[in-house]
């Protein structure tokens, strides 16, 4: 955070928690606000019309804002009328613009990679694409490190190091002297306006409510998030961890987790953020009048992820733990990064808490 | 659509007729169904209509616990270019196999005070058992998903495509609140085969695996997840597992 | 913005195609050939190569991945001339309903998708084709173009389970008196044994034109062939444990995994690279394949190349 230029420093400003609020609430009236509600491990991403429903000092979601808006869990993709003979696909969503707000770094690292799935390429997918644009992402430091985070190891967190790919940035540093708000204290954010349209929307309005961070304020964050990165429990060499899966494919740490703890029950794909995989199908009203195809969220742990006319590529459970495992610690060929993000979701979430990192270590030894 | 409907039966054994109400009653495409359908045979709808064959679709709901269901069961294969089971008790064994925890003579006596002599019960069988089947909808009763796409196939004359995963994706796509890992329930869902859209987690309830498990279930995983909750004996992990819908289960690992 | 308009050119909406010729190959394969209706074909910036697929099927049953058996000709006016072909096993969901359908039927296909074979690579080489079972159809268009490749020499070895079994049998007697393919065919069960076929019979011609038809694995044509490595190219296509055995006989003989291609088959939803069911380590089968080399797949789990 050290060493900012004058040109980027303009377009930050330390706004009190009151004026946030205030602020968020008026970008509402461009967007639907989607923020993070209950707080701890398990918040939500839900719509929200006050300010006040949002709990900003959540660590956690079950699932991942990115992916629950950006890629929908169904989603219809064509339709097809019989009589006529005609398809339609679309009309591209949404009606209408949503800001998520509070998405973590992991999150938007997460978001990056979704883009490189269905934007980048020959192929980008209109849906997608559609939701994307029209997604406004106010991203949120984090104060505080679970003990399932591993994000320092692929550099997505705890502070967002991205510079582009979503709109503002804030962090909290430190609270309002004297200032007391709803019986707690009044907190102090650090805003940035990343995006060009972050810049645009807010040329004026935050401005003249807060001031101007000072040098202080960058050195606090810096010791802010130095200090975070001690607090961070899990560690794992992810230089030496590709060439250590590749070269032990049927490893016994693989399995006996999955002999052992393994439910095959998907619950790890799921809430991970970057898992991009679905399924196609189609569907026909009983009618035979129209038919849909319609896309739902899969998972490389279901039995049949693989299965071809006369034969499974992955027909062992041990295969597909390894394949979820691989996908996100190996396979940096495919996008250019690894497919993790530290969020440790597939960890807290699992059933029998098996731990991809752990299987990992086990690997390496 | 072809000019002739496609004559379709509906046959009923040892269970509570869920299945049949399900298909007659509470589905949303009935009038579609009944339109798309000629149902020869369907006795919860209609007291008329004839078993002779032969069938494009038939639909076989409980489980064969009397020897003349064989017969039956055998002549409906017969008839029938497509046969679906559908519901657990047609496809596990479901509630009806309960009874094959204890010997035949104790159930019997139980149930019945005076013996019965026109009474020919035998063990619970799951229809898989005599004749071949071409697909199993899931369910206690089932749920739309697998019921509609049976039944569009048979229409369009193509091979369905059943669920097979867990009910934890269905839940977590409609991001409930995981009773297992949040609340310490006992859920079946990690192991249970999906279809009914997760329905138990989404108020709050622990799965008890009414779809039947899913292929490979590693049960005894989940077993070992069920003793770390700590409040369960033994014996309620084993009664999870191997009573509601699973009770043939047991008697076959024995 | 995306309007309606854009939303036809989506890579969701399919192409409707009339079925213009069907051609019985072997018993369960057919050739379907396929005439796109309304212009929308090929798309704009898109060349079809000989080892690209299509997503073909019905709504209201799914899609499945069919390599192109005869490919369209470029760009042309007359619409007669945009007719391509995919020979199609009857074998699961999508490919079992479309053997149900006949002359003058509709059919629907989004695509071309995926890499095809890297032709300019046999450049000035010789080209070793090894094909099992229907893995003779996708290769077919590179034997049609062959004459044109500035080939050092082309040899196409087919395996296939009987004789009644080996699909294009009027194209393998054109090819070999054309004289641009050497041809070797090789059957698991001769005709005339034990197990002997009903479809075997009414193969004398076949084997009139065709010459010695040997018995054996695609592996006994291999052994005795005398290549250089480093002049020789190999695409293989067939199934999965063929593909093995061949590509390990060649390296045998000095070839490098960069010199032999193979096409790979997996479960496909989207064929655009989203869907992720036919990922093969970090390679995507729709989007950096079908066609891989060798040393691509080479140490990767879930393959037995």
């Amino acid at each position: 955070m050290t060493g900012v230029n004058a040109s980027q420093r303009n377009y930050r400003v330390i706004l009190p928690e009151n004026a946030l609020a205030r602020w968020l609430e008026w970008l509402g009236g461009f967007y639907t606000l989607t923020g993070p509600v209950g707080g701890g491990v398990a918040a939500r991403f839900t719509e929200i019309s006050k300010f006040e429903q949002m709990d900003l000092d959540y660590q956690s979601t079950m699932l991942p804002p990115g992916k629950k808006y950006l890629f929908e869990p169904v989603e219809e993709v064509l339709s097809f009328d019989v009589s006529e003979g005609v398809f339609s696909s679309g009309p591209y969503p949404p009606g209408r613009k949503r800001a998520l707000i509070g998405v973590h770094p992991c999150d938007v690292n997460a978001i990056l990679y979704l883009d490189m799935v269905f934007l980048s390429g020959p192929y980008a997918d209109p849906f997608y694409r559609a939701r994307r644009e029209n997604t406004f992402i106010i991203a949120l430091n984090c104060k505080s490190v679970t003990g399932l985070c591993f994000c320092h190891l692929v550099g997505a967190g705890p502070y967002l190091k991205a510079v582009s790919g979503y709109d503002i940035l804030l962090t909290e540093i430190g609270e309002e002297e004297g200032a007391e708000r709803r019986g707690g204290k009044n907190r102090k954010f650090m805003v940035e306006l990343v995006s060009e349209k972050a810049r645009e929307l807010c040329d004026v309005f935050p401005f003249s409510m807060g001031e101007q961070p000072e040098e202080k304020d960058f050195e606090k964050m810096s010791r802010m998030e130095a200090a975070l990165l001690k607090s961070f429990r899990k560690n794992l060499d992810m230089e030496g961890v590709q060439s250590a899966l590749l070269s032990r494919p049927d490893h016994h740490a693989l399995k006996e987790t999955a002999d052992s703890r393994c439910l095959s029950c998907s619950n790890c794909v799921m809430v991970c953020p970057t898992c991009f995989c679905h399924d196609v199908m189609d569907k026909t009203d009983v009618s035979l009048s129209r038919s849909r195809r319609v896309r739902r969220w899969d998972a490389c742990q279901d039995i049949s992820f693989a299965q071809v006319h006369g034969g499974n590529f992955r027909a062992q459970r041990h295969a597909r733990l390894r394949q979820f495992v691989y996908h996100k610690l190996d396979y940096e060929e495919q996008f250019g990064r690894k497919g993790t993000v530290g969020c440790g979701r597939c960890i807290r979430w699992c059933p029998t808490g098996i731990d991809l990192t752990e299987i990992a270590r086990a690997m390496m030894e | 659509m072809g000019a002739r409907r496609p004559r379709a039966g509906f046959f009923k054994f040892t269970c509570c007729s869920g299945c049949g109400f399900e298909l007659a009653y509470f589905q949303r495409c009935l009038e579609e169904t009944l339109a798309a359908f000629d149902f020869a045979f369907f006795r919860l709808a209609s007291s008329s209509g004839t078993p002779e064959g032969p069938f494009d679709l038939s639909l076989v709901e409980g489980a064969v616990t009397e020897p003349f269901q064989i017969i039956e069961l055998k002549k409906i294969r017969q008839r029938s270019k497509v046969l679906y089971a559908i519901g657990s008790c047609a496809i596990t064994g479901g509630i009806p196999a309960i009874k094959a925890l204890a010997p035949e003579a104790q159930v019997e006596g139980a149930a019945y005070k005076e013996r019965l002599y026109g009474l020919a019960s035998t063990r619970p069988h799951v229809i898989n058992d005599y004749v071949q089947v071409d697909g199993f909808i899931r369910g206690c009763p089932p749920g739309e998903r697998d019921l509609f796409e049976a039944l569009s196939s048979a229409l369009m004359g193509k091979d369905p495509e059943f669920t097979e995963y867990s009910v934890c994706m269905e839940c977590k796509m409609a991001d409930n609140k995981c009773v297992l890992v949040e609340e310490g329930l006992p859920c079946m869902g990690p192991v249970t085969n999906a279809g009914c859209g997760a329905l138990c987690p989404a108020h709050h309830r622990a799965c008890y695996g009414c779809f039947g498990l899913m292929g490979q279930a590693n049960i005894h995983a989940l077993k070992g997840r069920f003793r770390e909750l700590g409040h369960f004996s033994e014996e309620d992990i084993e009664n999870r597992f191997f009573t509601l819908f699973g009770a043939l289960g047991k008697t076959e690992r024995k | 913005m995306i309007t309606r308009e854009t939303a036809k050119k989506s890579l969701h909406v399919p192409v409707r195609a009339v079925i213009k010729g069907v051609k019985d190959e072997a018993p369960g394969v057919r050739t379907l050939l396929l005439e796109p209706v309304e212009g929308q074909f090929p798309r704009a910036g898109r060349v079809s190569r000989p080892g690209q697929f299509n997503m073909l099927g019905y709504p209201g049953v799914g899609e499945a991945p069919i390599s192109y058996s005869m490919l369209p000709p470029g760009k042309t006016d007359a619409k007669a001339e945009e007719l391509f072909g995919h020979t199609i096993r009857r074998a699961g969901r999508v490919t079992g309903y479309l053997e149900k359908f006949k002359e003058e039927d509709e059919i629907f296909f989004r695509g071309p998708f995926g890499r095809g074979w890297p032709v300019e690579e046999a450049r000035g080489k010789h080209l070793l084709l090894i094909t099992g079972g229907l893995g003779l159809a996708p290769l077919k268009p590179v034997i049609e173009m062959a004459p044109s490749l500035g080939l050092a020499g082309a040899t196409l070895l087919h395996g296939a389970r009987t004789a009644g079994d080996i699909i294009f049998k009027a194209e393998l007697a054109r090819w070999k008196t054309g004289g641009a393919v050497e041809i070797g065919l090789t059957v698991d069960n001769p005709p005339g044994n034990f197990f002997k076929k009903r479809q075997d019979r009414g193969l004398e011609g076949f084997e009139k034109a065709i010459g010695e038809i040997r018995t054996g694995l695609i592996t006994e044509l291999i052994r005795p062939l005398q290549i250089d490595p480093a002049k020789t190219v190999a695409f293989i296509c067939g199934p999965e444990i063929m593909m093995r055995f061949a590509s390990r006989d060649l390296m045998m003989k000095g070839m490098g995994g960069a010199g032999i291609y193979v096409s790979m088959e997996r479960r496909m939803r989207c064929g655009t690279g989203h869907c992720g069911h036919c990922q093969i380590g970090p390679w995507f089968t729709c989007k950096d394949g079908p066609v891989f080399s060798c040393a691509q797949l080479r140490g990767l789990p879930d393959v037995i190349i």
